[in-house]
């Protein structure tokens, strides 16, 4: 790989040092880590993509005072969408009709190595010489055949682990020095952060996988038992490459709750440690396990996705059509070819309908115009001042109180009262407005009946003196919590 | 009492055209459901119910008259299609298998351009670029109606390219395709001889 050939056409071919080496790098970058990388997001619909990216160049552009990037947001983002740079993904999910986008896996190799580049110097070398030795212990525990070696080993164990027990009863509590807890810290940092990018990395390792396996499927000349043999007879190819069992237990082990749990509450305390703190390590470090989840749930998705295509790709009936519409196909287009020159006018080919015809002449409706909205330009003036607005102002005000306590009045000395009666005793004094709140009381606010099937006259004297008269529907006001039959 | 209420539906779907799962999934369950009395009774006119479930979809189509059987009159409709409106449906039909030769997605979108790309080889050259351009619009839109093209939402004229195309555009039509074509040629040069 460090060759100088295979450099040369790394820097030309590779879209991770193609990013690098573009003119407007930082630019490019900036844009990709906020809308990628910072929210850990992995889709995103083109129109916002692309105000995203307009909001972007106009800050860039106010900040600089000229126009740096001459080009539109559509124009640089169907660029770096395209095949010769790379750094885009853009697909079709299912049911959307907008494209959606995700960064590629070679782009944020190239992110990730640039904010590699500014990070802190502190250089831990203890710790990770532990993890090599953990590493290889696990390898070689898991690998011991005899189990009286097993054996002896866990026994050491328990003594050593009894040993330090002991100290500890005796006083002696051996904490870590803030040094090697920073360093730890800062290691399982890295890794975490690893861990997440590599996600997409290992969706675009999937469907690589993938797209070989059809390509051999697409290629293959011989019979189709031995194709089967040549991908090993298996018809899970995705999910039991080695990456696919790796993420498979990874998964497994992610998704059970008390672990959720577990990692949860030792981010928790380990963020809050003073010797930690003293880092100022980024926050999202504490919800790593739910970008974790995230990320793998995406990859999840497309493993299950191509098993199961792959496994539709390889059905008897799809493999041996397939071969054969590619060849009638070739053929179809080289006569076609030979025809150019004449092309017949006539009907050429004919195909059946997708559905049995349902002829409905009285469905057509009719031709309605399209309505237009006239849209005037008229400049809006300011209001005429003078409009008489003393309406506004000559509201009546009716007391509901005053009338309650008529009515309670009354219904002291009867059981029930119409409106009618009530009146006769207290006479209307606010015109209509004071019959109105009788009626809304009669509807809301007291116990009443209203008869439609009778009505009643109720009459009054107006503030002009003169006499009015409304007929309405029988109200009838009894006393609250009286059944009577 | 509730497979009664949702057999009318189901037909009626049917008959307007294809049904298909991602677009009408309770629907889609129904005719799982019933797909016993859907076939009696398309039987009993002469039509066959086609349920893909691999690819999500079903229709309706002309069953081939069997020997004993009295022949029924067609309900399914054969379209007429022009030279060049056969020739987009064979295009698409090799970009579709091409793109399910890669692999990865399920969901193939063309634009008219990359229409326009690929049949401009086959037609006569010409100079005016607007009026193939118009033309291979007028075609598109033939196949839009025909059910194999669905025009996305969107300012750009992109078009899915729908999978029920494997099932009309299989190796039979395209075989009877290419004999036509080879007919056509030999009446051209036979035409051209006899020209003196």
């Amino acid at each position: 790989m460090m060759d100088y050939q295979q450099l040369l056409t790394q820097r030309r071919s590779h879209p991770a040092w193609r990013l690098l080496a573009a003119d407007h790098a930082p630019m490019i970058a900036s844009f990709l880590h906020r809308s990628f990388i910072a929210p850990n997001v992995r889709t995103i619909a083109r129109q916002q993509l692309i105000s995203q990216l307009d909001d972007h160049l106009f800050q860039l552009h106010e900040i600089a005072g000229e126009s740096l990037f001459p080009k539109s947001a559509v124009s640089y983002l169907d660029d770096w969408a395209s095949d010769e740079r790379g750094w885009l993904r853009k697909y079709y999910p299912q049911g959307q009709d907008e494209p959606h986008y995700d960064l590629t896996s070679s782009a944020e190799q190239a992110l990730e190595w640039l904010s590699g580049l500014s990070q802190r110097n502190f250089i831990g070398t203890e710790s990770r010489l532990n993890t090599v030795f953990g590493l290889l212990k696990q390898i070689i525990d898991g690998t011991e055949l005899n189990p009286g070696a097993r054996i002896a080993k866990l026994q050491k164990r328990r003594a050593d682990i009894d040993a330090e027990i002991a100290k500890i009863n005796e006083g002696h509590l051996e904490l870590m020095e803030p040094t090697q807890v920073r360093e730890r810290f800062l290691q399982m940092a890295s890794t975490a952060r690893e861990l997440l990018s590599d996600f997409r990395a290992l969706d675009q390792n999937f469907r690589m996988l993938d797209r070989s396996v059809r390509e051999q499927i697409a290629t293959w000349e011989g019979g189709k038992g031995e194709l089967l043999q040549q991908i090993f007879g298996k018809r899970d190819l995705i999910a039991d490459s080695d990456e696919g069992r790796s993420f498979r237990a990874f998964w497994d082990l992610l998704m059970s709750p008390s672990r959720q749990d577990e990692l949860g509450k030792m981010l928790e305390q380990v963020m809050a440690l003073v010797p930690i703190r003293e880092l100022e390590p980024d926050g999202r470090l504490r919800r790593i396990h739910y970008d974790w989840l995230e990320a793998g749930e995406v990859t999840q998705r497309t493993v299950a996705r191509l098993s199961e295509q792959l496994r539709r790709y390889l059905d008897d009936k799809t493999w041996l059509e397939n071969r054969r519409i590619m060849e009638l196909i070739r053929t179809v287009e080289q006569n076609a070819l030979a025809l150019r020159g004449h092309i017949p006018e006539q009907t050429c080919m004919t195909i059946d309908d997708s559905h049995p015809d349902v002829a409905l002449p009285m469905e057509r409706l009719l031709h309605s115009p399209p309505f237009k909205a006239v849209i005037r330009e008229i400049p809006l003036g300011d209001a005429c001042p003078e409009i008489a607005s003393d309406a506004l102002f000559e509201q009546v005000y009716v007391d509901q109180g005053r009338l309650l306590s008529n009515l309670r009045r009354v219904l002291q000395m009867r059981r029930q009262v119409s409106l009618g009666s009530l009146v006769a005793d207290y006479p209307i004094e606010q015109g209509l407005a004071e019959l109105a709140t009788y009626l809304k009381l009669a509807t809301q606010d007291v116990v009443a009946v209203i008869d439609d099937e009778r009505t009643e006259h109720i009459s009054w004297i107006g503030s002009d003196g003169r006499c009015r008269e409304a007929s309405l529907p029988m109200i009838i006001f009894t006393l609250r919590g009286k059944n009577d039959e | 009492m509730s497979g009664d209420d949702r057999f009318g539906p189901v037909l009626v779907a049917l008959f307007q055209g294809v049904l298909y799962r991602e677009h009408a999934e309770p629907l889609w369950q129904s005719l799982q459901d019933l797909q016993a009395r859907v076939r009696d009774y398309g039987g009993a006119m002469g039509l066959e119910l086609i349920l893909d479930e691999a690819e999500g979809y079903a229709y309706l189509r002309q069953r081939t008259p069997v020997a004993e059987e009295p022949e029924l009159p067609r309900l399914v409709q054969r379209r007429q299609l022009s030279f060049p409106v056969s020739l987009i449906l064979v295009l698409l039909r090799r970009t579709l298998a091409e793109f399910d030769a890669t692999g990865g997605e399920t969901r193939l979108v063309v634009s008219r351009d990359d229409i326009a790309d690929q049949i401009r080889v086959f037609l006569p050259s010409t100079a005016n670029e607007a009026r193939l351009l118009d033309r291979i619009d007028t075609h598109i839109g033939k196949i839009v109606e025909l059910g194999f093209l669905r025009r996305l939402r969107g300012p750009e004229a992109q078009y899915e390219v729908r999978r029920i195309l494997k099932a009309f555009v299989d190796a039979q039509w395209l075989g009877e395709f290419a004999e036509r074509l080879d007919a056509y040629a030999h009446q051209a040069t036979a035409r051209s001889e006899e020209d003196p």
